[in-house]
C-alpha cells in the first residue's frame, strides 16, 4: 500500500463539491500565510498532526463506492506535494473523480494533472485583486504571473472549475471583489465564501465581524455580471454591510 | 427538657388545661373561666341524635330549663341561667375527648334540677322529654337527616353549624357524616354497616383535630385510609379521588410544560396540562387493568398520551372528505356546504383540523394535499398560487388556535408525481362536484402548488425562522423519476432542507404507497386501501394507541441469558397487547354513545361508515432504546460491532413477528413503530436508574451527574457517535422494513450549509442504495427575540445584536420546536448529538 502524507480525512461531505458526495483529503504545507486561513495547523505545524493511512481512505471508498462520487484534495496547498499526481492517480484508478483546491501558485502542476487526466475539477482561490493587495491577503510574496497562468488554464475548464474569494472585511471589499471578477471574467462559476473568524491564522482577525447578508447579496449581483454564476457559500447571517 | 408549648386556640385561650375543672365553683370568676374554656374547640360541640355535630350553646340549655320552669309558673330567667352553668360544669367535668350527646345533656339537666330542689320544673322537663321521645318513635332508630332537622332536639339549634366542609364545588356545607356513608355505598359498594363504622371513626379523628374548615378531598382520603385499615382495598380504589397536589397545580399554572415541546406556555396550555393529569389518573385507574397500569408505572412499558385517554392517538385524513361533504360536524353551530373557492377549502381544512385535534392525542395528517387541492387551483397566477401556499402554511403554524393553545400538530403529504393509485381517480372540484377529469389531468396545478409551498418554507416566517408546522412530507415513488421536472423539484426541496430543514423525504419504493403523519408514523396502503383510493374520501386512518416497550430493561434483566431475554420481551409485549385491547374497549364504549357521546365527531357517517374507521385502525407497539438493550445484553452498542448490529435486527425481527402473530390472534392490526419517545426516553431511563442502579448507569445516555439522562430513540444508533451520515442512513435503514408504522433517520447538520445539489444527490442514493424509509436533515437555529433575526447554529447570545433573549430551534424528535420547551432528557440528547459537518 502506498503511503501519502494525509493529515486529515473527512469521509463524507456535502459542502466541498457542489452536487457531489465527496470525501476530503487534507494535505500538509503551504507557500502562503493567509491571515484568515482556517487550517493553521496544517500550514504551520503539519508534523504535529497524525497521519491518516491511505488504506483508511481506500477502505472507506471501497465500502461506499456507490455513494461517494469523488475525492477532494485540499490543504494546505496540494500542488506542493510531490506525490500529488500519484495520489490522484490512485484515486482515479478506483473510479472516483478528483477535485483539487488550489491557490493557483503552481500552474505547472495543475497543467500536468490535467494533461494526464488526473483531475476532474479545479477550484482556485483568488484571494485579492492581482496587484500589491495580493501579497497582503496571502501573507507572502506571490508571483502574479503564475496566478494569471492558472486562472487562464482553469477558466478554460469551463464547468469543471470554479473560482473562490473569501470575504474578509479589511482585505476584500466591494472594489476588490469586482476587480477579481473582472480578472476571471468569463468563468463559469464564482463563489464568494463567508469568512469564519474563529480559527483565523492571524489572531487579530479572530474577533473580526464578517459581512452581512444584504452586502453579500449586493456583491453577488454586481460580481455576477462578469461570470456564468456567482454564488455564496457558508453560514447565512448578518454582519457588516 | 423544656415542656412542650401547648397550642392556643384562635382567641388565645389555652385549650388543654382542663385539670382544674373540679375546683370550679359557681362564683362569677369561675363561670367566666368556664366560658373561656367553652370557647375552646373541644367543648364547643355536641353530637345530635342523628349523629350530626353542632355547636354547643349554653343559651339553649338556659332556654330549655326556663321553658320547663315557665310551664309550672316560673318567671326568673336568671335562675335558669345559673342552673345552666351548673349543667355545663357537670357536663364537662372529667370529660375526655368524647363529645356530649343530647341525651347526656338532658340527663344532666334533670339531675341538676333535682339536686337544686327544683322538683316541679324537673318533673315538667321530664314529661316534656318523654313526649318528644315518644313522638320520635323507637329510640334506637336514627332518623334521616331531613327528618331530624324538622324535629329539632331540645335545646340545640342545628342551624348553627360548628364544623364546615368545603365541597368539591365552591360551597361550604355542614359536616354530615351520612354523606361519607352514602359515597362509600354508592361509589364503591361498601356494606352500609362498614361504611357507618368507617364514618364514625373518621368523625372521631376529625373532631380530635383542630381544623375548622375541612375539604372533601381530605375527608375522602381519611375515609380511604380507614377503608385500607378495614381491608377494603378494592373499595378504596373505586372510592379514590383524582386530583393534583396544590404544589403541582401551582407549578403547572406558573411554569412551562416540558413533557411536550409543542405545548406553549399560556392559560389554555396550563388548563390542558391540569386536565391531562386527571385524565392520566383516570386512565391508569379505570381504563387499564391493574397489571397494565403497574407495568406502566414501573416502567416495563410506556402508555403514551395517558393525558388524552378519552380519544384515539393520531389520524390521517383525506381532503376529499371535506371537499365532498363540506363542514357538517355533529352538534355544530353552523353547517358549511362544500367549498367553491380555494380559500374556502383551505378554511374548511384548517377548521376541520382544529376540530380533529380535539379528538386525537397526536398528529393530524393530510394526504396528497397538493393533488387534492389542484382542481381548485386552475388558472391561478403565480402570485395567487404563492398566496394560497402562504395562507396554508401560516394557518397551520400559528399557535393558540387549537387545543391547549398549541399549534395544530399537522403534516401535509406532497407528491410531485400523481401517484399511481390516484392517476385515474375522478377529481372532485368546487361545490363537491366531479369535474369530469382525472387527477392526472391536474398534475400541472398540483406541481405548481407543491413548488409554491416550498417557496414559502424556504423563506420561513416573518423573521426567517423555519416553520414548525405543518410538516411537509414529500413522497418519492418510482414514478417520481419518470415525471418531468423531478430533478428541479428535488433540488428545490433539497434547498429547503439545507436552508431550513423542513423537508421530509419519504421513500415509497416498489409498489408501496404510504400516508404519513405524526412524527414518523405512516400507513402502508394495502389492497383494500388502494380500492378505497378510487373514492379517496374514504381514506381515513387512525392509530388508536401507542404502547412502547422498555427494551433496555429487558436487556438488563436478561443478564446475558438468551431465553430469558426473549421471555421478558414476550411479557412486555403481552402487556402492551393487553393495554391496547383495554384502550380499544374504552374508546369503543365512547364511540357507542354515538351522537350523545364525547366522540360524536368520529362517529358521523357521511359516506355510510363512521368517520373513524375502526376496522382500519392500527395499534402501535413502540420500540425504544434498542441500542441500550443490545449494550446491556452484549456489552456492545449497535454501531460497535457487526454482531451487535445483527443481534439488534434479530430482536426487532422477533418483535415484528410477535406483532404479526398478535394481529392474527386478535384480528387487530398491531405494528411496530419508532416511538417518538419525547418524554418516554427520559422517563424510562430514570426509572431504570432507580431500579437497577449500576447496571442502568452503564447504558443510559446523557449526563448522569446532573440526572439528565435518556435512552436512544427507537432503533437509532447512538446519536453521539461520529457515525458517517451515509453509514447511519444505511444501517438504520436496515431496520425500517421491519417497522411497518414508519421510520425515519435524522441527519443532524447543525450549522453547516450543504449544497442543495449535494443533498439531492444524497437523497437519491438513499432511495436507491438503502431500505431507509424516510430521512430529514436537521439544522439548528438561533432566533433573536430582540432584533427578530435568525442565525444558523445554536448560541447563547444573538450573533447580530448580542441579546441574551434568544430561542434555540431544532428538531426535538420528529418536529421543530424551541429548545426552551424541551425536557432534561432531550436537552441532554441535544448536547450529545453528533453533528455531521457535511
Amino acid at each position: 500500500m502506498k503511503t501519502f502524507e494525509i493529515k486529515g480525512f473527512v469521509e463524507t461531505s456535502l459542502c466541498d463539491w457542489d452536487g457531489y458526495l465527496s470525501s476530503v483529503i487534507f494535505l500538509p504545507g503551504c507557500n502562503l500565510r493567509c491571515p484568515f486561513c482556517q487550517n493553521g495547523d496544517l500550514v504551520l505545524r503539519p508534523d504535529d498532526l497524525p497521519t491518516v493511512g491511505f488504506d483508511t481512505v481506500t477502505d472507506f471508498l471501497r465500502r461506499n463506492s456507490n455513494w461517494i462520487d469523488g475525492v477532494v484534495l485540499t490543504g494546505g496547498e496540494p500542488t506542493l506535494r510531490r506525490d500529488l499526481a500519484e495520489l490522484a492517480g490512485e484515486i482515479k484508478r478506483r473510479d472516483f473523480k478528483v477535485k483539487i483546491d488550489t491557490n493557483g501558485t503552481g500552474p505547472a502542476v495543475i497543467e500536468a494533472l490535467l494533461e494526464e487526466d488526473l483531475v476532474d475539477y479545479v477550484a482556485m482561490d483568488v484571494k485579492a485583486p492581482l496587484d500589491e493587495r495580493y501579497g497582503v491577503a496571502a501573507g507572502a510574496e506571490v508571483d502574479l504571473k503564475d496566478l494569471r497562468r492558472s486562472i487562464d488554464m482553469i477558466r478554460a475548464l469551463e464547468d469543471r472549475s470554479e473560482f473562490r474569494t473569501t470575504l474578509v472585511p479589511g482585505l476584500v471589499g466591494e472594489k476588490e471583489v469586482l476587480l477579481i471578477a473582472e480578472t476571471i471574467q468569463g468563468a463559469r462559476k464564482y463563489v464568494l465564501q463567508r469568512f469564519v473568524p474563529e480559527n483565523s491564522l492571524d489572531n487579530s482577525l479572530r474577533r473580526a465581524i464578517p459581512y452581512g447578508e444584504s452586502f453579500v447579496s449586493h456583491l453577488l449581483e454586481r460580481a455576477g455580471k462578469y461570470v456564468g454564476c456567482c454564488t455564496y457559500r457558508g453560514k447565512l447571517g448578518v454582519g457588516l454591510s | 427538657m423544656e415542656p412542650v408549648k401547648t397550642p392556643l386556640s384562635d382567641d388565645g385561650v389555652d385549650t388543654t388545661a382542663t385539670n382544674d375543672i373540679d375546683t370550679l365553683t359557681s362564683n362569677s370568676d369561675d363561670v367566666q373561666r368556664l366560658h373561656r374554656k367553652l370557647a375552646s374547640r373541644m367543648f364547643q360541640l355536641v353530637r345530635k341524635r342523628d349523629g350530626q355535630i353542632v355547636k354547643f350553646d349554653r343559651e339553649n340549655i338556659t332556654t330549655a330549663i326556663f321553658k320547663a320552669a315557665q310551664s309550672v309558673g316560673g318567671t326568673r330567667r336568671e335562675i335558669a341561667e345559673q342552673l345552666a352553668d351548673d349543667v355545663v360544669l357537670n357536663l364537662f367535668a372529667d370529660r375526655g375527648s368524647t363529645l356530649p350527646t343530647v341525651e347526656e345533656i338532658q340527663d344532666i339537666i334533670e339531675k341538676v334540677l333535682i339536686e337544686n330542689g327544683h322538683a316541679k320544673t324537673a318533673k315538667a322537663f321530664i314529661l316534656y322529654r318523654h313526649e318528644r321521645s315518644k313522638r320520635r318513635g323507637a329510640p334506637k332508630t336514627r332518623p334521616e337527616v331531613d327528618a331530624a332537622t324538622k324535629d329539632r332536639p331540645l335545646g340545640i339549634d342545628p342551624t348553627e353549624l360548628a364544623l364546615f366542609v368545603r365541597t368539591s364545588g365552591d360551597e361550604i356545607a355542614q359536616w354530615d357524616k351520612q354523606k361519607m356513608v352514602q359515597a362509600m355505598v354508592r361509589e364503591a359498594g361498601v356494606p352500609e354497616a362498614i361504611a357507618k363504622t368507617v364514618s364514625d371513626e373518621v368523625e372521631e379523628t376529625v373532631l380530635h383535630s383542630n381544623v375548622r374548615v375541612l375539604t372533601v378531598s381530605l375527608i375522602r382520603e381519611m375515609v380511604n385510609a380507614k377503608l385500607i385499615e378495614h381491608g377494603f382495598e378494592d373499595a378504596r380504589k373505586k372510592h379514590a379521588r383524582l386530583g393534583v397536589p396544590l404544589y403541582d397545580a401551582e407549578r403547572i399554572i406558573t411554569r412551562r410544560n416540558r413533557e411536550n415541546a409543542n405545548i406553549p406556555h399560556n392559560p389554555e396550555a396550563t388548563s390542558m396540562t391540569l386536565a391531562e393529569s386527571i385524565n392520566k389518573q383516570y386512565g391508569l385507574l379505570r381504563v387499564f387493568s391493574e397489571d397494565v397500569s403497574d407495568a406502566h408505572a414501573r416502567g416495563d412499558i410506556h402508555l403514551h398520551d395517558l393525558g388524552f385517554i378519552n380519544r384515539p392517538y393520531c389520524s390521517g385524513q383525506s381532503l376529499e372528505y371535506v371537499k365532498k361533504f363540506g363542514l357538517n360536524l355533529p352538534n355544530a353551530l353552523s353547517i358549511a356546504k362544500p367549498a367553491r373557492y380555494p380559500e374556502t377549502l383551505l378554511a374548511h381544512m384548517v377548521k376541520f383540523s382544529a376540530a380533529l385535534q380535539g379528538h386525537f392525542a397526536g398528529a393530524i395528517g393530510w394526504d396528497a394535499v397538493n393533488i387534492f387541492f389542484s382542481p381548485f387551483l386552475v388558472g391561478l397566477s403565480e402570485r395567487e398560487m404563492k398566496q394560497m401556499a402562504q395562507m396554508l402554511v401560516f394557518e397551520y403554524s400559528q399557535q393558540s388556535v387549537a387545543r391547549g393553545g398549541q399549534a395544530i400538530f399537522s403534516d401535509i403529504n406532497i407528491y410531485w408525481e400523481v401517484p399511481k393509485h390516484f392517476e385515474t381517480v375522478e377529481a372532485i372540484g368546487p361545490g363537491g362536484e366531479a369535474t369530469g377529469k382525472t387527477y392526472s389531468e391536474y398534475q400541472k396545478e398540483a406541481q405548481r402548488f407543491a413548488w409554491a409551498l416550498f417557496d414559502v418554507y424556504k423563506e420561513g416566517d416573518g423573521t426567517g425562522r423555519p416553520f414548525f408546522f405543518p410538516k411537509p412530507l414529500v413522497h418519492i415513488t418510482e414514478k417520481f423519476f419518470s415525471t418531468p421536472g423531478h430533478d428541479d423539484f428535488l433540488n428545490h426541496i433539497s434547498d429547503v432542507a439545507a436552508e431550513k430543514g423542513n423537508t421530509y423525504f419519504v421513500f415509497d419504493r416498489g409498489e408501496t404507497a404510504k400516508i404519513s403523519e405524526c412524527c414518523r408514523l405512516s400507513f402502508k396502503l394495502e389492497k383494500s386501501d388502494l380500492e378505497d383510493a378510487k373514492r379517496p374520501w374514504r381514506m381515513r386512518y387512525s392509530a388508536l394507541q401507542n404502547v412502547t416497550l422498555n427494551l433496555p430493561r429487558a436487556g438488563i434483566l436478561a443478564a446475558g441469558d438468551d431465553k430469558k431475554l426473549f421471555s421478558i420481551l414476550d411479557d412486555f409485549f403481552d402487556l402492551a397487547i393487553k393495554a391496547h385491547i383495554q384502550k380499544k374497549n374504552f374508546i369503543m364504549s365512547l364511540l357507542n354513545l354515538k351522537d350523545s357521546g364525547p366522540l360524536a365527531l368520529l362517529t358521523m357517517e357521511k359516506d355510510g361508515e363512521p368517520y373513524l374507521r375502526m376496522k382500519r385502525a392500527t395499534y402501535l407497539i413502540g420500540i425504544l432504546g434498542l441500542n441500550e438493550l443490545v449494550q446491556a445484553y452484549r456489552g456492545e452498542q449497535l454501531h460497535e460491532t457487526d454482531d451487535a448490529f445483527k443481534f439488534g435486527l434479530k430482536v426487532v425481527a422477533y418483535l415484528n413477528l410477535k406483532a404479526k402473530e398478535a394481529s392474527r390472534k386478535y384480528g387487530l392490526r398491531f405494528v411496530l413503530e419508532q416511538t417518538p419517545a419525547e418524554s418516554a426516553a427520559f422517563r424510562l431511563s430514570r426509572l431504570d436508574l432507580d431500579r437497577y442502579g449500576k447496571k442502568a448507569e452503564a447504558i443510559v445516555k446523557g449526563d448522569l451527574s446532573k440526572h439528565k439522562t435518556y435512552y436512544t430513540n427507537s432503533t437509532f444508533l447512538n446519536v453521539s457517535e461520529p457515525i458517517n451520515p451515509i453509514e447511519r442512513v444505511r444501517l438504520e435503514g436496515k431496520y425500517h422494513d421491519l417497522i411497518e408504522a414508519g421510520a425515519l433517520s435524522h441527519v443532524w447538520i447543525a450549522d453547516s450549509r450543504p449544497s442543495s445539489d449535494s443533498i439531492a444527490n444524497f437523497v437519491l442514493k438513499t432511495f436507491k442504495h438503502t431500505r431507509n424509509a424516510q430521512i430529514a436533515f436537521s439544522p439548528e437555529f438561533t432566533s433573536c427575540n430582540a432584533c427578530d433575526k435568525v442565525a444558523r447554529g445554536l448560541s447563547q447570545t444573538c450573533p447580530f445584536c448580542g441579546s441574551m433573549d434568544v430561542d434555540g430551534i431544532t428538531r426535538v424528535t420528529g418536529y421543530f420546536s424551541k429548545i426552551s420547551g424541551w425536557n432534561d432528557g432531550k436537552r441532554a440528547e441535544l448536547a450529545d448529538r453528533f453533528r455531521s459537518d457535511i
